[in-house]
């Protein structure tokens, strides 16, 4: 049948209808289930995480809808890459998710910035109890809780056995009371450097990306403090800053390390240690299992070296509530529930990742991949002080790992002097918390 | 688009300006319901460009007059943004890799483009095969065509330092030093846009009338004026929209340098939308992002603007 104009105009009209009103109907982000629900006995929980994470959190939800009847928890991962902007996003916009995971790193950038609910009144009491000292410290903001610590992962020193073997180095420390110091740390280093052949280098250190703050254990071994104790000011411009800079520029400057491995590398050292191009590599547990399933050469771990004091990073991540969530008094349930010893044992123990709580911390806990290496780096977790792990809670921590980037970048890439580079992070630093 | 100027004119019957209201009692009957049909087609496309384009600039706009911390409503602060952009740095060196960046890849890739495609218009055997293998990147993401450059270029056990390595010659620092990770952007860039030229140029090459070629050959101009004289100029029309598209992808470049290298070692490779993006989306500094974003959209503007007042051959396109 031909058509006439008009009705080729009316139905070109009727075609082009749903596409102008699917502009004016916004778009949503990754995940339908992502926003606040209506239905006040539901939760909704916004993550990201590998495939063994994600099943510890179904297994965790699943036991906590099992213990209260007519509660629902819905779980919305998305992939990390988009986590943050997709949460960001949602909090702009007035819809975020009841719960949502958070590294301790950023987790400052939300509870400074009024985002986060302030759970001081709905945790039981004596809630606190069950954390060490620095897993509280770490979800602390204006001495306030505004999230629970749910597990943590910290760096310890990977090494590839033969290639250390083949160098003669044979003397590993078995406990963190004897782990090298910096200076045996880098005498080994210089001697695995003349054993090996010009493009492999001893090892790579695990600072590129947000990693940058892993920089902050050496600052911390030398018994440093990046920001004053109230968080308010910067606190680099002392002799444990200037050590930590000169110690760590030594890496390249002695060829110990990969020129291509600095804080703003896209290569990450896990890969230059992966493809044999270094000996010696820093990672947190959550590596285990890929590591395992992945190399073909023996691997073991042990501990990173110490200066004044042993330290490390404190990684993993904490649990929030939007300031928006709906019920609060459930929130807080859901909270107590997963870091009960049981759920927490379990999603370590399957996730390769750290215990917050003391109990665990003191009897330990076994992974479910090469169980062996647990000790190390529970061991190594508990020389983070609270001290430490205060201070990356910073609301300015965001800014501040601008800062580190493009400070030690200079220092490591362009040979800008210790002096000069103390001088821009004290001042970038300074600058940073004071925004 | 000089046909479609004077249109108008020819269909309102405007004999010339001493009858101007001759113009409304001769309109063609229909006419009105015509143009509404005409505006009727356009509506969909207006509605998504005002949604999608023309609201965000607004918002990019009166962003940049703000202060923000990536939540909530931010504070009013007139041009400061723009003042700060002045005073820093990163924003210079960004700025300077960005022009730089354009300066070598629009060209390198139109000419690479124009070589490719004269070569595929001619009696190659098998061009077919050659003109998709071409083309075939364009097929591949950015992020995608990154990823492949990180694993050529990588310094310690990339296939660029392999091949050096296997040939003799000196192996290049290319992730530690500034003007060789540039470099690996630039011809992992032309590796990816190389294609697009060619695409175009050799559709503009199969416009001009073989009549011309011959005409100039039988005049005695040799292959060099042929080209030089004859088949450049009248590719005027593609040279004048692959200048302005390859400048406009330049400006914006993003992802081939984000995953390749970050925009380091050193800012060496930072460009403005990985500037921007550092400080809207990790800083969460986002009215300075989209001061940015808006220098970034004026010195665009501006470009196209002075390249459609001064080329000679922009009213053959079409």
């Amino acid at each position: 049948m031909p058509l006439t104009r008009r009705q080729l105009l009316g139905a070109a009209g009727a075609a082009s209808a749903p596409l102008a009103l699917s502009a004016c109907g916004g778009f949503s982000t990754s995940g339908g289930d992502s926003g606040s629900s209506s239905d006040s006995k539901t939760i909704t929980f916004t993550t990201w995480g590998t495939d063994s994470e994600l099943k510890g959190f179904r297994d965790a939800i699943a036991s906590f809808e099992k213990a209260n009847e007519g509660v629902t928890v819905k779980l919305n991962s998305v992939p990390y890459e988009q986590m943050f902007t997709t949460i960001d996003a949602q909090l702009q916009a007035g819809n975020p998710p009841d719960v949502f995971r958070v590294p301790y790193y950023t987790f400052g950038s939300y509870a400074g910035r009024g985002q986060l609910l302030d759970l001081s009144t709905h945790l039981p009491d004596g809630f606190s109890d069950r954390f060490t000292p620095q897993a509280w410290a770490a979800v602390q903001n204006g001495q306030k809780p505004f999230g629970v610590p749910h597990h943590t992962d910290t760096s310890v020193i990977l090494y590839n056995t033969e290639m250390l073997d083949k160098a003669g180095i044979r003397d590993i420390p078995k406990t963190i009371e004897d782990a090298w110091t910096w200076e045996e740390f880098e005498a080994m280093a210089v001697e695995l450097r003349g054993s090996m052949p010009k493009k492999t280098w001893p090892f790579a250190y695990n600072w590129q990306g947000n990693g940058v703050t892993r920089w902050l254990s050496w600052l911390f071994e030398a018994d440093g403090r990046f920001l004053s104790e109230d968080l308010k000011s910067a606190a680099i411009d002392s002799d444990a800053g200037r050590k930590a800079v000169e110690f760590t520029q030594g890496f390249f400057r002695k060829n110990l390390v990969p020129p291509n491995s600095s804080v703003k590398s896209s290569t990450y050292a896990q890969d230059i240690w992966y493809s044999q191009t270094c000996a010696i590599d820093w990672a947190g547990a959550f590596i285990i299992p890929d590591a395992t399933d992945t190399l073909d050469f023996d691997w073991n771990v042990t501990f990173p070296p110490k200066d004044v004091r042993c330290a490390g990073d404190f990684g993993g991540n904490a649990l929030v509530a939007t300031k928006a969530a709906k019920d609060p008094e459930l929130v807080a349930k859901f909270f107590d529930h997963v870091t009960q010893e049981e759920q927490m044992r379990a999603f370590c123990a399957g996730a390769s990742l750290l215990p917050t709580r003391k109990d665990l911390v003191e009897s330990g806990i076994d992974f479910d991949v090469r169980p062996e290496l647990s000790p190390v780096f529970v061991a190594q977790a508990g020389a983070v002080l609270p001290q430490d792990s205060g201070q990356v809670a910073s609301p300015s921590m965001s800014n501040i790992i601008t800062v580190l980037k493009d400070q030690l970048e200079e220092a490591f890439i362009g040979g800008r002097s210790v002096e000069d580079t103390v001088k821009g992070l004290q001042d970038g630093i300074g600058a940073a918390v004071a925004q | 688009m000089t046909t479609t100027a004077t249109e108008p004119r020819d269909r309102a019957g405007d004999t010339g300006p001493a009858e101007p209201p001759q113009r409304l009692r001769t309109r063609r009957p229909g006419a009105v319901r015509e143009a509404l049909a005409g505006y009727g087609f356009l509506a969909p496309s207006a509605l998504l460009l005002g949604v999608f384009v023309f609201v965000p600039l607004a918002g990019a706009l009166a962003l940049s007059l703000q202060r923000t911390n990536g939540f909530g409503e931010g504070t009013w602060i007139g041009f400061d943004n723009y003042a700060r952009l002045f005073g820093d740095p990163v924003f210079w060196r960004a700025s300077l890799n960005t022009v730089l960046f354009t300066l070598v890849v629009t060209p390198g890739s139109m000419a690479l483009g124009l070589g490719a495609a004269v070569l595929l218009n001619s009696v190659l055997p098998a061009r077919g095969l050659f003109r998709s293998i071409l083309i075939l990147p364009m097929a591949v993401s950015g992020v995608a065509t990154a990823l492949i450059g990180v694993l050529v270029f990588d310094q310690n056990s990339g296939f660029a330092d392999s091949m050096l390595g296997a040939l003799g010659l000196p192996q290049v620092d290319w992730q530690s030093n500034g003007t060789a990770a540039f470099v690996s952007v630039v011809l992992v860039t032309l590796w990816w846009r190389t294609g697009f030229n060619m695409l175009i140029y050799l559709a503009g090459l199969q416009g001009i009338s073989r009549e011309l070629i011959e005409a100039a050959t039988l005049d005695g101009a040799t292959v060099w004026q042929r080209y030089r004289y004859v088949i450049v100029p009248m590719l005027g029309p593609s040279t004048f929209f692959l200048v302005i598209m390859n400048v406009i992808y330049s400006f914006q470049v993003f992802d081939i340098v984000f995953v390749l290298t970050g925009g380091g070692p050193r800012n060496a490779t930072t460009v403005l939308v990985t500037y921007a993006y550092d400080n809207g989306f990790v800083v969460r500094d986002q009215g300075y992002a989209a001061t940015i974003g808006v220098v970034l959209l004026v010195v665009s503007l501006a470009f196209t603007w002075l390249r459609w007042r001064t080329s000679r051959t922009r009213d053959l396109v079409g």
